[in-house]
């Protein structure tokens, strides 16, 4: 009988899905290994990785994301690398370099033997070549600005000209340095001059013999060692490019690349696999044959990837929020802070938040210990450079939590009773809001924001959400009322990829706060040869931006991510970017514990 | 019949240009764009990427050209992924979602039929009641409750099957997505073919040829089938559609390179080129699946003529 044959196959699934779902219910394997899900090491030198969203572009001067930047960092190379461990500059394809006494000189000798995929030496003439491609405005490469201390290169990028006279035919200069040519900023030449366009070889980079590569900078630029190990400085192939143009050239039959692996696969929303380059110029050391990076999103799917063993790490912040104190007790958690940060932008435009002292109350009336043990993987931060990722910075006076003083201020603000004491009636409420764009986190911690600003000050401050584009173009246009979500991930290891963000009114600024003295510390800063005098002038600017109020900070975000114990070489670094070519699978069981080795150049 | 479906064929084309035209609006209409981020791009940079891309010609330019472009069926390249053709895209990501669908599409219509089939023969008969209480279940486990609970199990636990990835239609990582994503269509399948046969199987024409002395086989299979068949046909015709252009819920779940992951984050990404090549993909497929459903009833029932 059909009948009874199917209810019987219906009722042995049943008792099957019963049984499976009791076998969970007292899994051993968990617990008692200490690390979640397999441990069995894939066969060789291969590790398979999930590296976050779908790769924008395999070019590195195209993509902007992290998710791609890790694909870069194992086809190619720059002259400096992000040091595994700490993510200062590393010897990359130079292995020497000067700096001039004012920080605009950046003077980078290349090393022997250096070599693309296909066995072409990498000169400085590549270099060049690589920026000058980098920055055409053809190419419209986003990450372009990154370049821009670079000379003329921003007016290069912008299709900007020279002023010429066309009496003389002596060009116009400066009148700061008066030995450099001026920028015309307007869009017609004055009566008796012209415009003479700039161009590619006007830019502030030379070979100056086929190992030495210069550039002079706009401005002193501690910073730029550091900055020169980004993607977008990374060295491309000309003769490819120029072959098979801007959109083909990074096909895996056509591409040629310059770092310790090269690309023999790419499946977009599948797969991007990355073998061990023999050509790469420190090829002995690396020590995994194959990288295979998968792309996803969904954090509960890469955590099953992870835990049935069909990848072996994970893209940091890959612990959904619920299971974080489950995972963290386990040896695959990865912690360590970021650099980045998450704080509240405020519209200094518009009362009520015109007034110093109502931004400031905002910030005192937080309690960022309670916010900070909410999102568990995040540390209270009250300044507004994340703290312990730059070594020698030193820490500057934040908000503590302290209600009283938040009343306090409102009432001197001028929302007070007759008794001079603060009522929240008073308080245009309707005029602030709380913007943010709609992801799980940030709606809870809105929520939270919101509870503690109603129980601090009795104001409830409305919260409106949007769609993440439509959150940031209105948030960049000023458009927001009162105060809104922003965070920032540094482009590059310096505390001044935070404090530059207030540097022009226009821009990621997005408070309207702007103050010329602040504007003066940085560049004073910047022009200080002791780095650790350099670093005191920056924080008297952050100080400066801390007490304008225009910002409040909330936290300092984790790493969190998790990696099988077999991985070794991969630490957990401020901006979750590694040197892959230090990375290597342990077979061998009993050296799983054993501290990794730290690489040297 | 021919002339019908030329007919219907031609009117197709205005349809989709009306689709993509609708679309392309919203598309204007939805704040930012691709470039849009965190991160703000200096108004220069945003000029260049304006100009590579003709963002900056007057409206009715671009529109023209998109409209030229979709009459071709060449929709450019996508502007997030840079030089990736959208044709390309279409037909990388198709066979994924097809296939799964297609997949997902037999199963579900083998099991719906043929348990709905026999509860309607074995009218309230223990087999009825389980069935049916079996697609009630199927019916409201979405999906996304339904995906993560068989990885809960299958890969998880037993480590059978891979809990996400896609190598291959016929592999064991396309198990999970087709059960995922057959068990709704199974269950509405069932049911309805269970209402549909037993309102037939009351109709005069089976008694006269249960009369007529024929078996219960051939009454049920020859004469019953084919009119209690009608519902799960109308069903079928706009949920191949569905099925085979992918479904963004599972191919998230499962991160599968399909349509619907496509989909998804051209919308995020305010991709416009690839926004538009999908949907006017999607409905190309909707109306050809339609036709094919219209030609299938006058097969199946012969009271409709066209």
């Amino acid at each position: 009988m059909l009948s009874r044959a199917n209810f019987g196959a219906v009722k042995s699934t049943i008792i099957l899905l019963l049984a499976a779902l009791a076998i969970q219910g007292c899994a051993p394997t968990v617990a008692d290994s200490g690390y979640f899900g397999k441990t069995d090491p894939p066969a060789g030198q291969t590790l398979r990785y999930i590296t976050g969203a779908e790769p924008q572009s395999i070019d590195p001067q195209i993509g902007t994301g992290i998710s791609e930047a890790r694909i870069y960092m194992a086809l190619f190379e720059g002259l400096v690398i992000y040091d595994p461990k700490t993510m200062q500059p590393f010897p990359g394809i130079a292995d020497k370099w000067e700096i001039n006494g004012n920080f605009t000189q950046f003077t980078f000798h290349l090393r022997n033997g250096a070599r693309f995929s296909n066995g072409d030496p990498i000169t400085a003439e590549d270099f060049v070549w690589s920026l000058r491609r980098g920055l055409d405005p053809k190419l419209a490469a986003e990450y372009s600005y990154i370049a821009y201390p670079i000379l003329y290169a921003e007016g290069y990028n912008s299709g900007g000209s020279f002023v010429r006279s066309i009496a003389t035919g002596q060009f116009d200069l400066e009148p700061a340095t008066k030995t450099r040519r001026f920028v015309a900023p307007g869009a017609k030449p004055e009566p008796g001059k012209e415009f003479v366009p700039i161009r590619a070889e006007d830019l502030g980079a030379v070979a100056l013999d086929p190992s030495t590569v210069r550039y002079t900078l706009t401005q002193p630029s501690p910073y730029f060692l550091g900055m020169m190990a980004h993607q977008f400085f990374m060295v491309v192939h000309r003769k490819t490019i120029e072959k098979y143009g801007n959109a083909d050239w990074v096909l895996p039959k056509n591409i040629v690349t310059s770092g310790p692996f090269h690309l023999t696969e790419w499946v977009p929303y599948d797969r991007v696999v990355a073998a061990k380059d023999p050509m790469y110029w420190d090829a002995a050391r690396v020590r995994l044959e194959e990288i295979r990076f998968y792309p996803a999103e969904d954090t509960t799917t890469m955590m099953n990837l992870y835990k049935a063993g069909a990848v072996d790490a994970l893209e940091n912040h890959c612990v959904p929020l619920p299971w974080i104190d489950f995972i963290r007790k386990l040896k695959d958690y990865m912690d360590a802070p970021e650099e980045g940060n998450y704080y509240l932008q405020i519209n200094t435009t518009r009362p009520p938040m015109n007034d110093v002292r109502v931004r400031k109350a905002f910030s005192l009336s937080l309690d960022r210990e309670a916010l900070a043990k909410f999102r568990r993987v995040a540390k209270p931060l009250d300044v507004f450079i994340p703290n312990g990722i730059y070594p020698g910075y030193p820490t500057v006076k934040g908000d503590k939590f302290d209600p009283k003083r938040a009343k306090q201020l409102l009432a001197e603000a001028g929302y007070k009773d007759a008794a001079g004491n603060f009522d929240p009636s008073k308080f245009p409420i309707d005029k602030v809001e709380y913007t943010y764009n709609t992801t799980d986190t940030n709606r809870q911690v809105a929520e939270l924001l919101q509870a503690q600003w109603k129980q601090n000050l009795g104001l409830t401050v409305p919260l409106k959400n949007q769609e993440t584009r439509t959150f940031f173009t209105s948030r960049n246009k000023l458009e927001y009322q009162g105060i809104s979500r922003s965070g920032w991930f540094g482009d590059y290891m310096d505390p001044y990829t935070f404090l530059s963000l207030f540097q022009t009114p226009t821009g990621n600024n997005g408070t309207g706060w702007w103050e010329k003295s602040y504007v003066d510390k940085l560049d004073d800063a910047n022009r200080t040869k002791d780095p650790k005098e350099r670093f005191r002038k920056l924080a008297a600017a952050e100080q400066q931006l801390l007490d304008s109020g225009a910002v409040i900070p909330i936290w300092v975000t984790s790493v969190d991510w998790v990696k099988k114990p077999y991985v070794k070489g991969m630490f957990p670094n401020p901006g979750s970017l590694y040197a892959w070519k230090f990375v290597y699978i342990e077979h061998d069981p009993s050296k799983w514990n054993d501290p990794d080795p730290v690489p040297k150049p | 019949m021919l002339r019908f479906v030329i007919r219907r064929l031609v009117s197709t084309v205005p349809m989709v240009l009306v689709v993509v035209s609708l679309t392309w609006g919203l598309i204007r209409l939805a704040p930012g764009s691709f470039y849009t981020g965190e991160k703000r791009l200096p108004p220069a940079i945003e000029a260049n990427l304006r100009v590579k891309y003709g963002l900056d010609k007057p409206w009715y330019v671009q529109y023209g050209k998109m409209i030229v472009n979709t009459a071709r069926l060449d929709f450019g390249t996508s502007l997030k992924y840079e030089g990736q053709s959208v044709n390309a895209i279409l037909w990388r990501a198709f066979p994924v979602s097809a296939m799964v669908g297609l997949l997902a599409y037999a199963l579900s219509l083998l099991v719906g039929i043929t348990s709905g089939l026999y509860a309607a023969v074995r009218h309230n008969s223990k087999w009825d009641y389980t069935s049916m209480t079996l697609s009630m279940l199927g019916i409201s486990v979405p999906t996304f409750v339904l995906g993560p609970i068989l990885v809960l199990i299958f890969s998880l636990t037993l480590f059978w099957l891979p809990p996400a990835r896609w190598d291959g239609f016929a592999t064991r990582s396309a198990v999970l997505p087709v059960l995922t994503l057959s068990v709704i269509y199974m269950a509405y399948i069932a049911r309805l073919t269970r209402s549909g046969m037993l309102e037939v199987l009351r109709s005069d024409y089976i008694r006269t040829a249960r009369a007529k002395g024929l078996s219960e086989t051939a009454v049920v299979l020859k004469h019953a089938f084919r009119g209690g068949i009608i519902p799960v046909v109308s069903l079928t015709g706009p949920a191949l559609a569905g099925l085979i252009t992918g479904t963004v819920v599972i191919e998230r779940i499962y991160v599968l390179p399909g349509l619907g992951t496509y989909f998804i984050n051209a919308n995020l990404n305010r991709d416009e080129p690839l926004i538009l090549g999908i949907v006017a993909f999607i409905s190309i497929t909707i109306l050809v699946c339609n036709l094919l459903v219209d030609v299938a009833y006058a097969y199946i029932d012969p009271r409709i003529r066209y």
